[in-house]
Protein backbone atom coordinates (compact mmCIF):
# COMPACT_ATOMS: atom_id res chain seq x y z
CA UNK A 1 0.00 0.00 0.00
CA UNK A 2 1.14 3.56 -0.64
CA UNK A 3 1.34 6.28 1.99
CA UNK A 4 1.76 9.99 1.40
CA UNK A 5 4.08 11.58 3.96
CA UNK A 6 3.34 15.30 4.08
CA UNK A 7 6.00 17.52 5.60
CA UNK A 8 4.76 20.59 7.47
CA UNK A 9 7.24 23.09 8.79
CA UNK A 10 7.91 26.68 9.68
CA UNK A 11 9.05 28.48 6.55
CA UNK A 12 10.98 30.99 8.63
CA UNK A 13 14.13 28.85 8.72
CA UNK A 14 16.62 30.61 6.47
CA UNK A 15 20.05 29.71 7.86
CA UNK A 16 21.82 28.37 4.75
CA UNK A 17 24.08 26.04 6.72
CA UNK A 18 21.10 24.33 8.39
CA UNK A 19 19.15 24.18 5.12
CA UNK A 20 22.12 22.57 3.42
CA UNK A 21 22.38 20.00 6.17
CA UNK A 22 18.66 19.18 5.93
CA UNK A 23 18.87 18.89 2.15
CA UNK A 24 21.78 16.47 2.44
CA UNK A 25 19.79 14.41 4.96
CA UNK A 26 16.86 14.28 2.49
CA UNK A 27 19.21 12.99 -0.22
CA UNK A 28 20.43 10.24 2.07
CA UNK A 29 16.87 9.31 3.07
CA UNK A 30 15.79 9.21 -0.59
CA UNK A 31 18.65 6.83 -1.36
CA UNK A 32 17.72 4.64 1.61
CA UNK A 33 14.07 4.51 0.50
CA UNK A 34 15.09 3.65 -3.05
CA UNK A 35 17.36 0.89 -1.86
CA UNK A 36 14.56 -0.57 0.30
CA UNK A 37 12.18 -0.45 -2.68
CA UNK A 38 9.92 1.93 -0.75
CA UNK A 39 10.40 5.11 -2.83
CA UNK A 40 7.33 5.96 -4.88
CA UNK A 41 7.97 9.68 -5.30
CA UNK A 42 8.61 12.88 -3.44
CA UNK A 43 9.42 16.53 -3.88
CA UNK A 44 10.33 19.67 -2.07
CA UNK A 45 7.82 22.47 -2.61
CA UNK A 46 8.51 26.16 -3.22
CA UNK A 47 7.42 28.48 -0.35
CA UNK A 48 3.70 28.84 0.34
CA UNK A 49 3.81 32.47 -0.81
CA UNK A 50 4.08 31.06 -4.34
CA UNK A 51 0.88 29.03 -3.86
CA UNK A 52 -2.45 29.70 -5.55
CA UNK A 53 -5.68 28.20 -4.30
CA UNK A 54 -8.50 27.47 -6.72
CA UNK A 55 -11.63 27.44 -4.63
CA UNK A 56 -15.09 26.33 -5.74
CA UNK A 57 -18.04 27.61 -3.76
CA UNK A 58 -21.51 26.71 -4.91
CA UNK A 59 -20.10 25.66 -8.26
CA UNK A 60 -18.39 29.01 -8.81
CA UNK A 61 -14.63 28.98 -9.04
CA UNK A 62 -12.33 31.72 -7.85
CA UNK A 63 -8.59 32.12 -7.36
CA UNK A 64 -6.87 33.04 -4.14
CA UNK A 65 -3.33 34.11 -3.66
CA UNK A 66 -1.78 31.86 -1.03
CA UNK A 67 -2.00 28.35 0.40
CA UNK A 68 -5.23 26.55 1.35
CA UNK A 69 -4.65 27.07 5.07
CA UNK A 70 -2.87 30.11 6.46
CA UNK A 71 -1.01 28.54 9.34
CA UNK A 72 2.45 29.02 10.72
CA UNK A 73 3.46 25.54 9.65
CA UNK A 74 3.10 25.07 5.92
CA UNK A 75 3.29 22.12 3.57
CA UNK A 76 6.91 22.11 2.51
CA UNK A 77 7.27 18.83 0.67
CA UNK A 78 6.21 15.21 0.55
CA UNK A 79 7.28 11.65 0.05
CA UNK A 80 5.21 8.87 -1.41
CA UNK A 81 6.29 5.55 0.06
CA UNK A 82 5.36 1.97 -0.58
CA UNK A 83 4.90 0.26 2.80
CA UNK A 84 3.24 -2.95 3.99
CA UNK A 85 1.40 -1.21 6.84
CA UNK A 86 1.01 2.00 8.85
CA UNK A 87 3.77 1.06 11.24
CA UNK A 88 6.28 0.76 8.41
CA UNK A 89 5.09 4.08 6.96
CA UNK A 90 5.47 5.74 10.39
CA UNK A 91 8.99 4.35 10.63
CA UNK A 92 9.83 6.18 7.36
CA UNK A 93 8.07 9.34 8.58
CA UNK A 94 10.25 9.36 11.67
CA UNK A 95 13.34 9.37 9.47
CA UNK A 96 12.37 12.52 7.57
CA UNK A 97 14.70 15.39 8.56
CA UNK A 98 13.54 18.96 9.14
CA UNK A 99 15.17 20.78 12.04
CA UNK A 100 13.94 21.00 15.63
CA UNK A 101 10.20 21.65 15.02
CA UNK A 102 8.12 20.16 12.21
CA UNK A 103 5.37 17.63 11.63
CA UNK A 104 4.79 14.76 9.22
CA UNK A 105 1.26 13.71 8.35
CA UNK A 106 1.00 10.09 7.27
CA UNK A 107 -1.93 9.45 4.92
CA UNK A 108 -2.80 6.12 3.36
CA UNK A 109 -3.55 6.34 -0.36
CA UNK A 110 -6.64 4.75 -1.88
CA UNK A 111 -5.44 1.91 -4.03
CA UNK A 112 -7.15 1.48 -7.37
CA UNK A 113 -8.84 -1.89 -7.67
CA UNK B 1 -31.14 -18.87 33.15
CA UNK B 2 -31.18 -22.15 31.26
CA UNK B 3 -28.42 -24.73 31.43
CA UNK B 4 -27.21 -23.74 27.97
CA UNK B 5 -27.06 -20.09 28.97
CA UNK B 6 -25.17 -20.94 32.13
CA UNK B 7 -22.57 -22.98 30.26
CA UNK B 8 -22.24 -20.16 27.71
CA UNK B 9 -21.76 -17.54 30.43
CA UNK B 10 -19.09 -19.74 32.01
CA UNK B 11 -17.25 -20.28 28.72
CA UNK B 12 -17.38 -16.55 27.92
CA UNK B 13 -16.08 -15.66 31.38
CA UNK B 14 -13.14 -18.05 31.20
CA UNK B 15 -12.26 -18.02 27.50
CA UNK B 16 -14.17 -15.12 25.92
CA UNK B 17 -11.10 -12.86 25.77
CA UNK B 18 -9.01 -15.54 24.11
CA UNK B 19 -11.68 -16.40 21.55
CA UNK B 20 -12.33 -12.77 20.62
CA UNK B 21 -8.61 -12.09 20.35
CA UNK B 22 -7.94 -15.21 18.30
CA UNK B 23 -10.73 -14.31 15.86
CA UNK B 24 -9.58 -10.68 15.55
CA UNK B 25 -5.97 -11.60 14.89
CA UNK B 26 -6.80 -14.44 12.54
CA UNK B 27 -9.05 -12.32 10.34
CA UNK B 28 -7.31 -8.99 10.95
CA UNK B 29 -10.69 -7.30 11.24
CA UNK B 30 -12.15 -6.25 14.59
CA UNK B 31 -15.71 -5.75 13.30
CA UNK B 32 -15.80 -9.15 11.70
CA UNK B 33 -14.42 -10.80 14.83
CA UNK B 34 -17.04 -9.12 16.97
CA UNK B 35 -19.85 -10.15 14.68
CA UNK B 36 -18.54 -13.70 14.43
CA UNK B 37 -18.29 -14.02 18.20
CA UNK B 38 -21.81 -12.67 18.70
CA UNK B 39 -23.08 -15.11 16.08
CA UNK B 40 -21.34 -18.06 17.77
CA UNK B 41 -22.81 -17.11 21.17
CA UNK B 42 -26.27 -16.93 19.69
CA UNK B 43 -25.90 -20.26 17.93
CA UNK B 44 -24.52 -21.81 21.10
CA UNK B 45 -27.67 -21.12 23.09
CA UNK B 46 -29.85 -22.69 20.37
CA UNK B 47 -27.66 -25.71 19.71
CA UNK B 48 -26.77 -26.46 23.30
CA UNK B 49 -30.37 -26.22 24.41
CA UNK B 50 -31.26 -28.71 21.71
CA UNK B 51 -28.29 -31.11 21.89
CA UNK B 52 -26.83 -30.37 25.30
CA UNK B 53 -23.55 -28.48 25.80
CA UNK B 54 -20.43 -29.76 24.00
CA UNK B 55 -17.46 -31.25 25.79
CA UNK B 56 -15.37 -28.13 25.23
CA UNK B 57 -17.71 -25.10 24.98
CA UNK B 58 -14.87 -22.61 24.37
CA UNK B 59 -13.48 -24.61 21.45
CA UNK B 60 -17.01 -24.91 20.06
CA UNK B 61 -17.47 -21.13 20.20
CA UNK B 62 -14.12 -20.55 18.55
CA UNK B 63 -14.82 -23.07 15.78
CA UNK B 64 -18.27 -21.65 14.99
CA UNK B 65 -16.97 -18.08 15.22
CA UNK B 66 -14.15 -18.89 12.83
CA UNK B 67 -16.50 -20.52 10.36
CA UNK B 68 -18.77 -17.49 10.54
CA UNK B 69 -15.85 -15.13 9.93
CA UNK B 70 -14.82 -17.18 6.88
CA UNK B 71 -18.36 -16.87 5.56
CA UNK B 72 -18.46 -13.13 6.22
CA UNK B 73 -15.13 -12.70 4.48
CA UNK B 74 -16.23 -14.74 1.50
CA UNK B 75 -19.48 -12.81 1.24
CA UNK B 76 -17.65 -9.48 1.40
CA UNK B 77 -15.44 -10.68 -1.43
CA UNK B 78 -18.43 -11.78 -3.50
CA UNK B 79 -20.08 -8.42 -2.91
CA UNK B 80 -16.95 -6.65 -4.05
CA UNK B 81 -17.12 -8.55 -7.30
CA UNK B 82 -20.70 -7.27 -7.68
CA UNK B 83 -22.39 -10.65 -7.69
CA UNK B 84 -25.25 -11.97 -5.64
CA UNK B 85 -24.55 -13.17 -2.14
CA UNK B 86 -23.90 -16.84 -1.96
CA UNK B 87 -26.42 -18.59 0.26
CA UNK B 88 -25.03 -19.18 3.73
CA UNK B 89 -23.75 -22.73 3.86
CA UNK B 90 -25.25 -25.09 6.41
CA UNK B 91 -23.04 -25.43 9.47
CA UNK B 92 -21.20 -28.69 9.15
CA UNK B 93 -21.22 -30.51 12.50
CA UNK B 94 -18.30 -32.69 11.43
CA UNK B 95 -16.09 -29.69 10.76
CA UNK B 96 -17.13 -28.04 14.01
CA UNK B 97 -16.24 -31.22 15.86
CA UNK B 98 -12.87 -31.53 14.14
CA UNK B 99 -12.02 -27.89 14.79
CA UNK B 100 -12.93 -28.35 18.42
CA UNK B 101 -9.70 -30.27 18.88
CA UNK B 102 -7.64 -27.33 17.69
CA UNK B 103 -6.43 -25.31 20.67
CA UNK B 104 -7.43 -21.64 20.76
CA UNK B 105 -4.24 -19.65 20.18
CA UNK B 106 -3.49 -16.96 22.73
CA UNK B 107 -3.47 -13.76 20.69
CA UNK B 108 -4.47 -11.41 23.51
CA UNK B 109 -1.14 -9.61 23.68
CA UNK B 110 -1.14 -8.92 19.94
CA UNK B 111 -4.67 -7.60 20.21
CA UNK B 112 -3.74 -5.32 23.12
CA UNK B 113 -0.98 -3.81 21.01
CA UNK B 114 -3.41 -3.27 18.11
CA UNK B 115 -6.08 -1.65 20.29
CA UNK B 116 -3.54 0.54 22.10
CA UNK B 117 -1.68 1.68 18.99
CA UNK B 118 -0.32 5.21 19.53
CA UNK B 119 -1.71 6.24 16.12
CA UNK B 120 -5.18 6.03 17.75
CA UNK B 121 -6.43 8.76 20.09
CA UNK B 122 -6.11 7.77 23.77
CA UNK B 123 -9.87 7.74 24.40
CA UNK B 124 -10.38 5.59 21.31
CA UNK B 125 -7.72 3.16 22.54
CA UNK B 126 -9.43 2.74 25.89
CA UNK B 127 -12.85 2.19 24.36
CA UNK B 128 -11.47 -0.25 21.82
CA UNK B 129 -9.56 -2.23 24.44
CA UNK B 130 -12.55 -2.51 26.77
CA UNK B 131 -14.86 -3.43 23.91
CA UNK B 132 -12.68 -5.78 21.91
CA UNK B 133 -10.53 -7.45 24.51
CA UNK B 134 -12.79 -7.49 27.53
CA UNK B 135 -16.11 -7.54 25.71
CA UNK B 136 -17.66 -4.71 27.73
CA UNK B 137 -20.85 -3.41 26.10
CA UNK B 138 -20.77 -0.12 24.20
CA UNK B 139 -23.49 1.20 26.52
CA UNK B 140 -21.46 0.40 29.61
CA UNK B 141 -18.34 2.08 28.23
CA UNK B 142 -20.40 5.11 27.19
CA UNK B 143 -21.83 5.45 30.72
CA UNK B 144 -18.37 5.46 32.28
CA UNK B 145 -17.26 8.27 29.96
CA UNK B 146 -20.51 10.18 30.43
CA UNK B 147 -21.36 10.06 26.77
CA UNK B 148 -24.16 8.53 24.73
CA UNK B 149 -24.09 5.04 23.35
CA UNK B 150 -24.36 6.49 19.84
CA UNK B 151 -21.36 8.77 20.33
CA UNK B 152 -19.30 5.96 21.83
CA UNK B 153 -20.35 3.63 19.01
CA UNK B 154 -19.18 6.19 16.47
CA UNK B 155 -15.87 6.60 18.25
CA UNK B 156 -15.35 2.83 18.13
CA UNK B 157 -16.36 2.65 14.48
CA UNK B 158 -13.91 5.42 13.58
CA UNK B 159 -11.09 3.66 15.42
CA UNK B 160 -11.82 0.32 13.77
CA UNK B 161 -12.02 1.98 10.38
CA UNK B 162 -8.66 3.64 10.91
CA UNK B 163 -7.08 0.32 11.90
CA UNK B 164 -8.43 -1.20 8.71
CA UNK B 165 -7.98 1.66 6.23
CA UNK B 166 -4.61 2.95 7.42
CA UNK B 167 -3.56 -0.67 7.93
CA UNK B 168 -2.27 -0.80 11.48
CA UNK B 169 -0.02 -3.80 11.93
CA UNK B 170 -1.53 -6.79 13.76
CA UNK B 171 1.79 -7.79 15.24
CA UNK B 172 3.65 -7.49 18.50
CA UNK B 173 6.00 -4.52 17.92
CA UNK B 174 9.67 -5.12 17.32
CA UNK B 175 12.47 -3.74 19.51
CA UNK B 176 12.67 -0.47 17.50
CA UNK B 177 9.11 0.49 18.49
CA UNK B 178 8.80 -1.46 21.74
CA UNK B 179 9.25 1.42 24.21
CA UNK B 180 6.76 3.75 22.54
CA UNK B 181 4.19 1.00 22.00
CA UNK B 182 4.41 -0.38 25.53
CA UNK B 183 4.08 3.13 26.93
CA UNK B 184 0.88 3.59 24.91
CA UNK B 185 -0.53 0.34 26.34
CA UNK B 186 0.33 1.33 29.92
CA UNK B 187 -1.09 4.84 29.50
CA UNK B 188 -4.29 3.37 28.09
CA UNK B 189 -4.76 1.09 31.09
CA UNK B 190 -3.87 3.87 33.50
CA UNK B 191 -6.50 6.23 32.07
CA UNK B 192 -9.06 3.42 31.93
CA UNK B 193 -8.50 2.69 35.59
CA UNK B 194 -8.60 6.37 36.57
CA UNK B 195 -11.99 6.56 34.88
CA UNK B 196 -13.18 3.39 36.59
CA UNK B 197 -12.05 4.87 39.89
CA UNK B 198 -14.01 8.09 39.31
CA UNK B 199 -16.95 6.14 38.02
CA UNK B 200 -17.04 4.03 41.19
CA UNK B 201 -17.81 7.03 43.36
CA UNK B 202 -21.26 7.56 41.91
CA UNK B 203 -22.50 4.80 39.67
CA UNK B 204 -24.18 1.76 41.10
CA UNK B 205 -22.95 -0.73 38.50
CA UNK B 206 -19.42 0.64 38.66
CA UNK B 207 -17.55 -2.32 40.04
CA UNK B 208 -17.49 -4.15 36.71
CA UNK B 209 -15.49 -1.47 34.93
CA UNK B 210 -12.90 -1.35 37.70
CA UNK B 211 -12.88 -5.14 37.91
CA UNK B 212 -12.25 -5.45 34.16
CA UNK B 213 -9.41 -2.93 34.27
CA UNK B 214 -7.94 -4.81 37.22
CA UNK B 215 -8.19 -8.05 35.29
CA UNK B 216 -6.69 -6.49 32.16
CA UNK B 217 -3.68 -5.17 34.08
CA UNK B 218 -3.21 -8.63 35.63
CA UNK B 219 -3.42 -10.24 32.21
CA UNK B 220 -0.79 -7.87 30.86
CA UNK B 221 1.50 -8.69 33.80
CA UNK B 222 0.99 -12.38 33.03
CA UNK B 223 1.76 -11.89 29.33
CA UNK B 224 4.77 -9.59 29.88
CA UNK B 225 6.30 -10.84 33.15
CA UNK B 226 9.71 -9.34 32.36
CA UNK B 227 8.53 -5.75 31.95
CA UNK B 228 8.87 -4.15 35.41
CA UNK B 229 6.61 -1.19 34.56
CA UNK B 230 3.83 -3.57 33.51
CA UNK B 231 4.14 -5.25 36.91
CA UNK B 232 4.28 -1.81 38.54
CA UNK B 233 1.04 -0.70 36.92
CA UNK B 234 -0.70 -3.96 37.87
CA UNK B 235 0.47 -3.42 41.46
CA UNK B 236 -0.63 0.23 41.43
CA UNK B 237 -4.13 -0.65 40.26
CA UNK B 238 -4.40 -3.42 42.87
CA UNK B 239 -3.32 -1.16 45.70
CA UNK B 240 -5.75 1.59 44.72
CA UNK B 241 -8.54 -0.89 44.19
CA UNK B 242 -7.84 -2.56 47.56
CA UNK B 243 -9.13 0.57 49.26
CA UNK B 244 -12.43 0.76 47.41
CA UNK B 245 -14.51 -0.51 50.38
CA UNK B 246 -13.01 2.19 52.62
CA UNK B 247 -13.28 5.17 50.30
CA UNK B 248 -16.77 6.36 51.23
CA UNK B 249 -18.70 6.38 54.49
CA UNK B 250 -22.31 5.30 54.84
CA UNK B 251 -23.52 8.73 53.76
CA UNK B 252 -21.42 8.73 50.60
CA UNK B 253 -18.82 11.14 51.97
CA UNK B 254 -15.25 10.72 50.73
CA UNK B 255 -12.82 9.47 53.38
CA UNK B 256 -9.23 10.57 52.73
CA UNK B 257 -6.64 7.83 52.54
CA UNK B 258 -4.96 8.64 55.84
CA UNK B 259 -8.28 8.45 57.71
CA UNK B 260 -9.59 5.24 56.15
CA UNK B 261 -10.35 2.22 58.30
CA UNK B 262 -7.56 -0.14 57.25
CA UNK B 263 -9.61 -3.17 58.27
CA UNK B 264 -11.81 -2.51 55.25
CA UNK B 265 -8.88 -2.72 52.82
CA UNK B 266 -8.69 -5.81 50.62
CA UNK B 267 -5.87 -8.06 51.90
CA UNK B 268 -5.74 -10.25 48.85
CA UNK B 269 -5.16 -7.33 46.46
CA UNK B 270 -2.51 -5.80 48.74
CA UNK B 271 -0.67 -9.12 48.90
CA UNK B 272 -0.89 -9.55 45.12
CA UNK B 273 0.55 -6.07 44.65
CA UNK B 274 3.41 -6.81 47.03
CA UNK B 275 4.29 -9.91 45.00
CA UNK B 276 4.20 -7.96 41.74
CA UNK B 277 6.41 -5.19 43.15
CA UNK B 278 8.93 -7.71 44.46
CA UNK B 279 9.19 -9.31 41.02
CA UNK B 280 9.50 -5.88 39.41
CA UNK B 281 12.30 -4.91 41.79
CA UNK B 282 14.20 -8.08 40.90
CA UNK B 283 14.23 -6.96 37.27
CA UNK B 284 16.15 -3.88 38.38
CA UNK B 285 14.66 -1.21 36.11
CA UNK B 286 12.70 1.40 38.03
CA UNK B 287 10.05 3.64 36.49
CA UNK B 288 7.08 5.87 37.27
CA UNK B 289 4.50 3.10 37.68
CA UNK B 290 6.71 1.20 40.12
CA UNK B 291 7.33 4.41 42.06
CA UNK B 292 3.62 5.26 42.25
CA UNK B 293 2.90 1.70 43.35
CA UNK B 294 5.64 1.96 45.98
CA UNK B 295 4.00 5.12 47.35
CA UNK B 296 0.68 3.32 47.62
CA UNK B 297 2.37 0.26 49.14
CA UNK B 298 3.87 2.52 51.81
CA UNK B 299 0.37 3.80 52.60
CA UNK B 300 -0.91 0.22 52.65
CA UNK B 301 1.69 -0.71 55.27
CA UNK B 302 -0.30 1.34 57.80
CA UNK B 303 -2.59 -1.65 57.97
CA UNK B 304 0.16 -3.64 59.70
CA UNK B 305 2.19 -0.97 61.47
CA UNK B 306 -0.57 1.43 62.47
CA UNK B 307 1.36 4.41 61.17
CA UNK B 308 2.39 5.94 57.86
CA UNK B 309 6.06 6.37 56.94
CA UNK B 310 5.60 9.90 55.60
CA UNK B 311 9.34 10.47 55.23
CA UNK B 312 9.58 7.49 52.86
CA UNK B 313 6.60 8.80 50.92
CA UNK B 314 8.23 12.22 50.46
CA UNK B 315 11.41 10.54 49.22
CA UNK B 316 9.43 8.43 46.73
CA UNK B 317 7.61 11.51 45.45
CA UNK B 318 10.98 13.21 44.97
CA UNK B 319 12.05 10.35 42.72
CA UNK B 320 8.71 10.32 40.90
CA UNK B 321 8.93 14.04 40.21
CA UNK B 322 12.28 13.45 38.51
CA UNK B 323 11.07 10.71 36.14
CA UNK B 324 7.51 11.95 35.67
CA UNK B 325 6.84 15.46 36.92
CA UNK B 326 3.17 16.37 37.39
CA UNK B 327 1.29 18.98 39.41
CA UNK B 328 -0.78 16.28 41.13
CA UNK B 329 2.38 14.57 42.36
CA UNK B 330 3.67 17.96 43.55
CA UNK B 331 0.50 18.54 45.58
CA UNK B 332 0.66 15.05 47.08
CA UNK B 333 4.31 15.53 47.94
CA UNK B 334 3.49 18.81 49.72
CA UNK B 335 0.84 17.07 51.81
CA UNK B 336 3.25 14.25 52.68
CA UNK B 337 5.92 16.79 53.57
CA UNK B 338 3.52 18.51 55.97
CA UNK B 339 2.98 15.18 57.71
CA UNK B 340 6.69 14.32 57.75
CA UNK B 341 7.85 17.78 58.92
CA UNK B 342 5.22 20.39 59.66
CA UNK B 343 2.33 22.20 58.03
CA UNK B 344 4.45 25.26 57.17
CA UNK B 345 6.89 23.16 55.14
CA UNK B 346 3.93 21.65 53.32
CA UNK B 347 2.35 25.02 52.60
CA UNK B 348 5.62 26.33 51.23
CA UNK B 349 5.94 23.36 48.89
CA UNK B 350 2.30 23.75 47.88
CA UNK B 351 2.78 27.40 46.91
CA UNK B 352 5.47 26.30 44.44
CA UNK B 353 3.24 23.86 42.52
CA UNK B 354 3.18 24.43 38.77
CA UNK B 355 -0.56 24.04 38.25
CA UNK B 356 -2.16 23.28 34.88
CA UNK B 357 -4.30 26.42 35.25
CA UNK B 358 -4.25 29.39 37.61
CA UNK B 359 -3.15 27.80 40.88
CA UNK B 360 -5.98 29.42 42.87
CA UNK B 361 -8.57 27.93 40.47
CA UNK B 362 -7.23 24.42 40.67
CA UNK B 363 -9.26 22.11 42.90
CA UNK B 364 -6.46 19.78 44.13
CA UNK B 365 -4.49 22.84 45.23
CA UNK B 366 -7.34 24.45 47.19
CA UNK B 367 -8.37 21.14 48.76
CA UNK B 368 -4.80 20.44 49.88
CA UNK B 369 -4.34 24.03 51.09
CA UNK B 370 -7.48 23.78 53.20
CA UNK B 371 -6.11 20.67 54.90
CA UNK B 372 -2.68 22.16 55.53
CA UNK B 373 -4.03 25.49 56.80
CA UNK B 374 -6.31 23.65 59.23
CA UNK B 375 -3.30 21.60 60.32
CA UNK B 376 -1.36 24.83 60.93
CA UNK B 377 -4.23 26.18 63.01
CA UNK B 378 -5.10 28.86 60.46
CA UNK B 379 -8.87 28.29 60.47
CA UNK B 380 -9.80 31.46 58.60
CA UNK B 381 -7.53 30.61 55.65
CA UNK B 382 -8.67 27.00 55.77
CA UNK B 383 -12.32 28.07 55.49
CA UNK B 384 -11.46 30.38 52.64
CA UNK B 385 -9.68 27.56 50.77
CA UNK B 386 -12.61 25.20 51.39
CA UNK B 387 -15.10 27.72 50.00
CA UNK B 388 -12.82 28.22 47.03
CA UNK B 389 -12.57 24.47 46.49
CA UNK B 390 -16.34 24.03 46.72
CA UNK B 391 -16.76 26.61 43.96
CA UNK B 392 -14.56 24.49 41.64
CA UNK B 393 -17.19 21.74 41.12
CA UNK B 394 -15.76 18.79 43.05
CA UNK B 395 -17.23 15.30 42.54
CA UNK B 396 -20.22 14.54 44.81
CA UNK B 397 -18.31 12.51 47.42
CA UNK B 398 -15.56 15.10 47.66
CA UNK B 399 -18.11 17.94 47.82
CA UNK B 400 -19.72 16.32 50.86
CA UNK B 401 -16.30 15.87 52.43
CA UNK B 402 -15.33 19.52 51.89
CA UNK B 403 -18.69 20.73 53.18
CA UNK B 404 -18.26 18.67 56.31
CA UNK B 405 -14.79 20.11 56.88
CA UNK B 406 -16.13 23.60 56.43
CA UNK B 407 -18.90 22.98 58.96
CA UNK B 408 -16.36 21.59 61.44
CA UNK B 409 -14.26 24.75 61.17
CA UNK B 410 -17.26 26.96 61.87
CA UNK B 411 -18.04 25.32 65.21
Amino acid sequence: MQYLLLIYGDEGQKDPAILQEITAAHMRLGAEMAEAGAMAGGNRLKPSETATTVRTVGGVQSLHDGPYAETREQLAGYYMVEAPDLDAAIAWAKKIPGGPDYAIEVRPVWSMP
Amino acid sequence: MTDAERVLAGAVATAGDRIRAALAIRFRDLDMAEEAFAFASLRAVEAWRRDGPPRDPAAWLYAVGRRRAFDLGRRAKVRQEAQHDAPEPEPDPEAVLMAAFEPIPDERLRLIFVCCHPALAPEARIALTLRTLVGLSVGRIARAWLTTEIAMGQRLTRAKRKIREARIRFEIPGPEAWGERLEAVLATLEIAYAQAYEDAAGATDAADLAAETLRLSGLLAELLPDEPEVLGLAALIRLTESRRPARLDGAGVMIPLSEQDTRLWDDRLIAEAAGLLRRAAELGRSGPYQLMAAIHATHAARRDTGETAWGDIVALYDLLLIVRPSPVAQVNRAVALAEAQDAEAGLQALAAVAAPERLADWLPYQAARAGLCAMAGRSREASEALRHALALSPAPAERLFLERRLAALRT
